[in-house]
């Protein structure tokens, strides 16, 4: 079979481009099995009444909700944080960076116990006493999703102001601008693509969210019951079809968030 | 008037060595220099962009050695203009007018005046990602010029542009700069460039200021090999006697050569010319024998596409320069004989250092 990578000439390449696009069509095959799987499952009158049910339509409006709120935090903080570690230099910078690729990359559960835990010490039981009740709480929910995507929005932010050209922003302090008024007029300008397209992507994966909302708030239908933990629910209480409905729910909105920032920044900003 | 005293900066592994240089109001300064030298970097610290290691810039008897950007009362045009992209042509000229608070009717009257100075009047409502190289260039000048800077900075102003554009630019930039009389402070690395549009040349090399003067005294007086190496080593020859000979013609005693050039005025003290435009020949070549020098190779040294010949001629050792593949096909070396001419039109007069 070693033989095969020693084939020269045009046989060579057409065996490659053969086996490279097999791996590609494989997977597509794959994803279309699942989704169709799906479709079989299913019967439209039951799809319809499940997506229309009451806890559903609460399911969706919590998601959007808690999503929009989550990434209008989480963006109005990464743009200064992303904008700081994209152009400035501070002790300690590297690590920092570090860091911040961490929540990406661990499970979101993890977040959620640490999130669960920290409200258990003597500060975290106070604040959420007497300051802001987050665990079993709506407010949990946007928690939990900003502590998610918040490292995420930072990250893309931080490739978009990389990607501007400082020289923009000292030709805008040549003609007048404090440094705070040209990062506003000038460098967010430049920025704007870039900060829609970190706002959709990190709201895509707020909607999503599950693992660190579950463990900060519980699964309680039609109060902590956003789409993810409709479909959780869904099939605790096998009830397929309305699994089905919300798994339909979320790839619509995923495709719809990527197809916006495919048409905003042309194929730019990929996760 | 801006002086600049002492003027330090390390950044990085590259720094600019005390550099202190004024320059008077309403001048056209350029600073000359090869690419790596330090120009644009001073040019920054002049706009406020760097924070200076050691030194003083002062603007208008101002110290605005720790002024930001925005208090320097500074026109920039960066390299390749830098207009921002997310503005029209007009947005793009009224943002420096519209920051500092100019009323509509101002902005309106102020973004037409500079337009129709610069030829654009026709782009205004134009994207800047359509514009050429040569009108981006005017766009971002007018943009730099609407606050009427006392200073305006040119980063390489000339250097992008298609040779056309080129020359129509210098001779539009020095219209501006008599319209609107700002001092003006502009960085090339094209000798003709800079010889042609200053009124001062400065040549900086490797972060340090070699010579500072007027572009005849700098090609005339080169006060270094530095400067002399860069300006392209011409022959440079004093001159003891003059004589005119009418037709625009002069004849000139340089230590024992005759030599006859173009020149209106009453003395020449030192004339000079570039060792491209002597002509070398083995034999004896037919014609006048004005301009015509018999001499021995002193040296030959190759250098990339051309060889470099040191001829003696009488007391003085004269640079020429002939292509590789001529010179293969000459039979020279060291101790020969060859004839030099002088392209007569090459030939460049200085008059002497004027009080």
């Amino acid at each position: 079979m070693f033989q095969a990578l020693k084939l020269k000439g045009h046989a060579g390449d057409r065996a490659f481009r053969a086996a490279t696009v097999s791996a590609l069509a494989l997977l597509v095959l794959f994803f279309i099995t699942i989704v169709a799987s799906m479709l079989t499952y299913t019967h439209w009158s039951t799809f319809i009444s499940a997506l229309f049910s009451a806890e559903i339509l609460f399911a969706i409006r919590l998601s959007i909700i808690t999503a929009s709120v989550a990434t209008i935090i989480a963006v109005l903080i990464a743009v200064p944080a992303a904008y700081a570690i994209s152009q400035y230099d501070f002790p300690g910078k590297s690590l920092v960076d570090s860091l911040l690729d961490l929540p990406i990359v661990i499970s979101p559960i993890a977040l959620g116990a640490a999130l669960l835990v920290f409200f258990n010490t003597p500060v975290g039981a106070w604040i959420d006493d007497n300051v802001l009740k987050f665990t079993f709480t709506v407010v949990g929910i946007v928690l939990a999703q900003i502590t998610v995507i918040s490292a995420l929005a930072i990250r893309l932010l931080k490739s978009t102001f990389d990607g501007i050209d400082p020289r923009y922003e000292q030709v805008g302090r040549t003609l007048g601008c404090s440094k705070p008024e040209a990062f506003l007029k000038v460098t967010l300008p430049l920025a704007r693509n870039g900060v829609i397209a970190a706002g959709i992507l990190t709201w895509a994966r707020a909607v999503g969210e599950f693992g660190a909302t579950i463990t900060l708030v519980g699964a309680t239908a039609m109060k902590t019951e956003t789409l993810p933990i409709a479909i959780f629910l869904s099939l605790a209480s096998a009830d397929v079809e309305k699994a089905i409905a919300v798994v339909f729910i979320l790839v619509i909105i995923a495709v719809a968030a990527l197809f916006t920032i495919r048409k905003l920044t042309g194929r730019k900003y990929r996760l | 008037m801006i002086e600049i005293k002492n003027l330090s900066i390390k950044l990085g592994n590259f720094s600019l060595k005390d550099i202190s240089l004024s320059i008077n109001d309403h001048e056209y300064f350029v600073i000359l220099g090869p690419t790596g030298a330090g120009k644009t970097v001073f040019m920054e610290c002049l706009a406020g962009l760097h924070r200076i290691n050691s030194g003083e810039i002062w603007l208008d008897g101002v110290n605005a050695t720790s002024l930001a950007p925005e208090e320097r009362s500074i026109g920039y045009v960066p390299q390749d203009y830098v207009l921002f992209p997310f503005l029209n042509v007009v947005d793009n000229i009224a943002f420096g007018l519209r920051q500092a608070g100019y009323s509509r009717a101002d902005i309106e009257e102020k973004v037409k005046y500079l337009a129709n100075l610069m030829g654009i009047s026709h782009l205004l409502h134009r994207e800047t990602h359509a514009l050429s190289g040569g009108e981006k260039q005017r766009v971002a000048l007018a943009r730099a010029l609407a606050l009427s800077p006392h200073l305006l900075l040119l980063d390489e102003p000339i250097s992008n542009l298609d040779l056309q554009t080129a020359k129509y630019l210098r001779l539009e930039l020095r219209r501006f700069h008599r319209e609107l009389g700002m001092t003006t402070i502009h960085i090339t690395h094209n000798q003709r460039e800079a010889e042609e549009m200053a009124d001062r040349i400065g040549i900086l090399n490797m972060g340090k200021l070699e010579q500072v003067g007027k572009p005849d005294e700098v090609f005339f007086y080169p006060e270094s090999d530095i400067v002399s190496d860069f300006i392209g080593t011409p022959n440079i020859l004093k001159c003891d006697s003059y004589q005119t000979l009418g037709q625009g013609l002069v004849e000139v005693d340089c230590s024992g050569l005759n030599i006859v050039l173009p020149h209106f005025g009453d003395c020449v003290e030192r004339i000079a010319i570039f060792p491209r435009d002597i002509y070398v020949s083995q034999t004896k070549p037919p014609g006048p024998e004005v301009n015509r020098f018999k001499g021995t190779i002193t040296g030959i040294r190759p250098s990339g596409a051309i060889v470099r010949l040191d001829v003696k001629v009488g007391e003085n050792t004269l640079l020429a320069e002939i292509p590789n593949h001529i010179f293969e096909d000459m039979d020279l070396a060291i101790g020969k004989e060859v004839y030099l001419i002088f392209k007569l039109r090459r030939i460049r007069a200085y008059e002497g250092k004027k009080t």
